[in-house]
């Protein structure tokens, strides 16, 4: 069978976001993978520079919908830390706090995407129902459910109140027996072993070699995690470990994250529990002395890095931002060649790709001349109607 | 995870190729040029064991521009190998077969700052759209939109 090239998006691959994957595949199997990102950009970069730091802050909350706390947190830091300010306990016990939720419903809205893209929607519909008490929390903390706005530079916005901590300590038990009940379906239910099982392999020195971060790289062995190579807000204080895993697949992936679901809830315990007493908030400079920082952070997604210069004003002189998707995509390329195309929709959404989008694909088919597009709804169809003919699931 | 590197250390693999300093804690920075770049980033890869590579940072500095790859590894401490580009012959060697998630990240500073990265297998358009004119790169910080210019998105006569 000659070899065929689809292109994938950009109006959607594996999750809602727009991306452009020319995907070359011989009959069934994928031979090659090119990549276009280019859909989303929206120069925040270039907007940051002319925006001072306290008006920065609500614009970096918007390069993801999903970790908004992650890209302020990283950019507070780096701005704090050129300015050589020591921010009050509290106010990193705060960050922590958020940041642990805004990873835990991170992985739970993953979980459920990745169990819709195998047809498995039962689970979908019950990771997404419990991320609704994580929602909550962070609406009862940060007074948002998205965009949180409780950083700026000199420490958060909001206290939280001794009723606001015991309203999120009691929710804990429920999560906690929920993640519990994940974790067991995760190892030994029948659908998800057989569907994530030697998918999407990635041996640990390819996931060193092709630079993945986060629980795609832990998931093959590697241990690097931000949260304890380069500590930073509460975390040296909180007892917890990273997760890793040596299956090197999308099951190992979704092993790391239920794990890391239950080492979050942990850390936010902590947190709640050893609240410090105190101001929350230091009133910091205008401006930052001339500088150059790399803030690096623990994002759901993996290592996120900003590189920030300061020059003796009150806004950055360059903001390079990378994020852990940008890392990611190397591998996923790699990943996917000799693979199934019924397996597109799990392995792209394994890495858990942050972009925005909805789409479709174009079959083209060389020695007809012809084409035809199908709908990411299509090519998920055909990938569960695949394996049922197949595995008889 | 094994001991932080030594500033020594550092200075050691980097001999002749500049002088490290320790920037902060795990933090050793070293200054060199475009032409060493290749051997920088391979001494850092084999004597120092660096294995990941945490970000290509990229700065205008008005004269020319930074470039910073800032390199980790099993010791945690982050390596940072700066050179300086100048503004009007815009060339680096690529080092995508040393590091190969390099690749797609020159492809994007390629497309934001103009940089060229002399042997990239396909130097090909990722961060921008299709439509955005050829030879302007938004962040040179001599760069401002051309008002007769089409940048993508709608186009007017439609709105």
């Amino acid at each position: 069978m000659p070899e065929v090239l689809v292109p994938i998006g950009p109006q959607h691959p594996a999750l809602k976001e727009p991306v452009n994957f020319k995907v070359i595949a011989d009959g069934e199997i994928i031979v090659r993978l090119e990549l276009d990102i280019s859909y989303s950009h929206r120069g925040i970069e270039k907007a940051a520079e002319a925006r001072d730091f306290v008006r920065v802050v609500p614009l970096l909350e918007r390069v993801c919908g999903i970790c908004s706390h992650s890209h302020t947190t990283v950019f507070v830091k780096g701005i704090e830390e050129a300015m050589k300010l020591e921010i009050p306990k509290r106010a990193q016990y705060i960050r922590t706090i958020v940041a642990e939720l805004e990873r835990m419903h991170s992985h739970l809205l993953w979980l459920g995407v990745a169990a819709h893209e195998i047809g498995f929607n039962t689970l979908f519909m019950w990771t997404w129902r419990d991320r609704e008490a994580v929602q909550d929390m962070l609406e009862e903390i940060t007074g948002n459910r998205v965009n949180y706005g409780i950083n700026e530079v000199g420490g958060v916005r909001r206290d939280m109140t001794p009723a606001v901590v015991k309203a999120a300590l009691a929710r804990l038990p429920h999560l906690e027996e929920r993640i519990r009940t994940y974790a067991e379906m995760a190892s030994q239910e029948r659908t998800m072993l057989l569907r994530f099982r030697g998918v999407g392999r990635l041996t640990e020195a390819e996931a060193l070699k092709y630079g993945t971060v986060g629980p795609t790289a832990r998931a093959s062995g590697v241990t690097y995690d931000v949260r304890k190579d380069d500590p930073y807000l509460a975390y040296a204080d909180a007892p917890w470990r990273v997760i890793t895993d040596n299956h090197g697949d999308v099951f190992g992936r979704t092993l790391v994250r239920v794990g890391e679901l239950h080492e979050s809830l942990n850390i936010v315990r902590h947190g709640l529990e050893n609240l410090p007493e105190g101001p929350v908030r230091l009133q910091p400079p205008r401006a930052a002395p001339k500088a150059e920082i790399l803030s690096r952070y623990e994002a759901p997604r993996g290592e996120l890095v900003h590189f920030i210069r300061t020059n003796n004003t009150d806004k950055v002189d360059r903001l390079d931002i990378r994020t852990p998707t940008l890392a990611n995509w190397t591998s996923v390329a790699v990943t996917l060649v000799g693979q199934n195309l019924a397996d597109i929709p799990v392995i792209v959404a394994a890495i858990d790709p942050c972009l925005s989008c909805t789409s479709r694909i174009t079959v083209v088919d060389r020695d007809r001349r012809e084409t035809r597009t199908l709908t990411w709804g299509e090519l998920r169809a055909h990938g569960i109607r695949f394996y049922r003919e197949k595995e008889g699931i | 995870m094994t001991e932080p590197l030594t500033l020594g250390a550092v200075a050691l693999a980097m001999e002749g190729l500049g002088i490290p300093e320790q920037v902060r804690g795990n933090r050793v920075k070293v200054a060199t040029t475009p032409e060493n770049l290749r051997e920088a980033i391979a001494r850092a890869t084999s004597a120092l064991a660096c294995d990941h590579l945490v970000q290509i940072s990229t700065a205008d500095n008005g004269k020319g521009f930074d470039l910073v790859y800032h390199l980790t590894g099993v010791h945690r401490t982050v390596i940072a190998i700066a050179i300086e580009v100048p503004r009007d012959a815009p060339e680096v060697p690529s080092v995508h077969d040393l590091l190969p998630p390099a690749g797609i990240y020159e492809r994007g500073i390629h497309d934001l700052l103009g940089i060229v990265f002399v042997g990239h297998p396909a130097l090909a358009r990722i961060i921008l759209n299709e439509d955005w004119p050829e030879g302007e790169y938004p962040m040179r910080k001599d760069w401002k939109p051309h008002p007769d210019r089409f940048y993508g998105g709608v186009p007017k006569e439609e709105t």
